[in-house]
């Protein structure tokens, strides 16, 4: 499977995790698993924004008679957006829809229309690049490094900082690491490099479950 | 007898800052115990913030003398059954919430002979001076200093804390630090082992012992000085750093890799009896004459 074929694939891969060849594909091309590293990542944060509250009716009555002035939104063409409609025949107050959400979500697949144009498949470098010279930025954290500070953010709020700079630290070593092993795959040294990576990122995670345990 | 005024504040500002030494020392409670440990058995020292020094002792107890610096924190002690393993805790009370200053304790621990250390620490320093045993120690930001060991296995952790080790001689040595720097001064054996992030490592001494030295950073710098009787084969690569040699050394029939200017160099000193390698992503690596 090349880039082309796995990147018709990837509105598939965002909502099922893919398939056999797909992780294959991720396993060997760096360029496309920072891709959907990026999408899901997207996708996880427009889940979390969802469940906030709606604002102030005013709000979106403002939006409105905004959208109205311009010219936008013709008149009688849509309920005001967050209108509460009222039920006649229970009494009851229900929210029609949440526009929130609908923004949220229209603003996440915006998001994903961008990436999806503005990427363009290359491929790697023959001379090794290193971290901070990688687009998608290799020092930003995973999901598990996310939860460890999160964790520590709670715990042991002064030693957060410490964590998340060595977290990131270790992360550009790894991203290093990989680039120089996966560009000469005979090269001892860099293999030697990208264990000694993960070695310290084990030691940082080791550290961390130490300090959380009572 | 009548003072005058001069000498009486003097001796009213005295005895004030007498009573206020006082009432501060007041809260700090030293303990002393002596706990009996099998002989091959293991220490395990958890702490946060303070000190904690480690030295040898003879017989078979183990002294520990501690100081705590508030009444919020105490020590446990665990000791098994057949006394091989003792523990040595610092906890916050329950319902209490001490400050950093308030939750450190100061330990002093006199270990003997043939009985192995684990420290683990996140603020506290770390010293360990003629210790017989093997040894563990680990700490995110307290200083981890290692002095007069022989024969024995050091394994040390540090995130940001310094390490410095000196007098380490034939013992297996292995350091990971992420940011913390790595210094090493006559430190020898059949393995010694350095790996950090960003952490700087210096190296002072003859890597003798025949063993295998390896020094490793992410983009830290590695310096490492030698003298002239040094029997080393030295391999130096930098995959984006510089490496610079200022040491003799003799070139190398056969290399396993080929050398590139500035980037990686090999050779051998005397009868290289010792495999010395130095490795870093992006640090520089310089290799200089004592």
């Amino acid at each position: 499977m090349n880039c082309q074929q796995f990147q018709e694939t990837l509105p598939y891969i965002i909502e099922s995790g893919g398939g056999g060849d797909d992780e294959s594909h991720l396993q060997t091309c760096l360029s496309c698993a920072s891709l959907v590293r990026d999408l899901r990542y997207i996708a996880e944060q427009a889940k979390l924004l969802l469940p906030m509250h709606d604002p102030n009716p005013r709000v979106w009555s403002n939006i409105e008679q905004s959208l109205k002035r311009e010219g936008l939104l013709p008149e009688g063409r849509m309920p005001p957006l967050g209108h509460i409609t009222k039920n006649s025949t229970s009494q009851t107050e229900t929210k029609s829809w949440t526009p929130l959400g609908w923004a949220l979500a229209l603003t996440a697949v915006i998001a994903f229309a961008v990436v999806l144009i503005n990427y363009k498949p290359r491929q790697l470098p023959q001379v090794p690049l290193t971290a901070q010279n990688n687009a998608a930025d290799p020092t930003q954290f995973n999901s598990d490094d996310q939860q460890l500070i999160s964790q520590l953010s709670q715990q042991s709020p002064d030693a957060q900082g410490a964590y998340e700079a060595s977290l990131r630290d270790v992360n550009a070593y790894i991203a290093d690491a990989e680039l120089a092993a996966k560009s000469d795959p005979g090269d001892t040294s860099a293999q030697a490099l990208l264990q000694d990576a993960y070695e310290q990122k084990e030691m940082v995670y080791q550290m961390a479950t130490a300090r959380s345990l009572p | 007898m009548k003072l005058d005024t001069a000498p009486r504040a003097l001796l009213l500002t005295a005895v004030t800052v007498y009573i206020c030494l006082s009432a501060a020392h007041a809260t700090d409670t030293r303990k002393e115990t002596k706990i009996d440990i099998a002989a091959g058995g293991t220490v395990n020292i958890v702490s946060g913030g303070g000190s904690i020094a480690l030295h040898s002792g003879s017989g078979h107890q183990l002294l520990v003398a501690y100081t705590l610096h508030s009444a919020k924190v105490e020590v446990d002690q665990n000791i098994s059954a057949n006394r091989q393993r003792v523990e040595l805790i610092t906890h916050a009370l329950p319902g209490e919430k001490p400050t950093a200053d308030e939750a450190k304790v100061d330990y002093d621990v006199t270990v003997p002979a043939g009985v192995s250390v684990n420290v683990s620490t996140t603020s506290a320093s770390i010293t360990a001076d003629g210790v017989n045993a093997e040894i563990g120690l680990s700490s995110e930001t307290g200083q981890i200093t290692v002095h007069n060991i022989a024969k024995s296995h050091v394994r040390v952790r540090s995130m940001t804390a310094p390490v410095n080790l000196k007098d380490v001689t034939m013992s297996r040595v292995d350091i990971q630090s992420t940011g913390g720097t790595v210094q090493l001064s006559n430190v020898t054996g059949q393995r010694v082992s350095v790996g950090t992030t960003s952490g700087n490592i210096e190296y002072l001494g003859d890597c003798s012992g025949g063993g295998d030295y390896l020094l490793t950073t992410h983009s830290g710098a590695i310096d490492v000085t030698l003298p002239p009787t040094a029997s080393v084969d030295l391999t130096a690569r930098s995959t984006n750093g510089q490496v610079e040699n200022a040491f003799p050394l003799q070139e190398k029939s056969h290399n396993s890799f080929v050398p590139h200017q500035g980037r990686s160099f090999a050779g051998t000193s005397n009868s290289g009896s010792s495999s010395v390698e130095l490795q870093s992503f992006s640090g520089k690596i310089r290799v200089k004459k004592q």
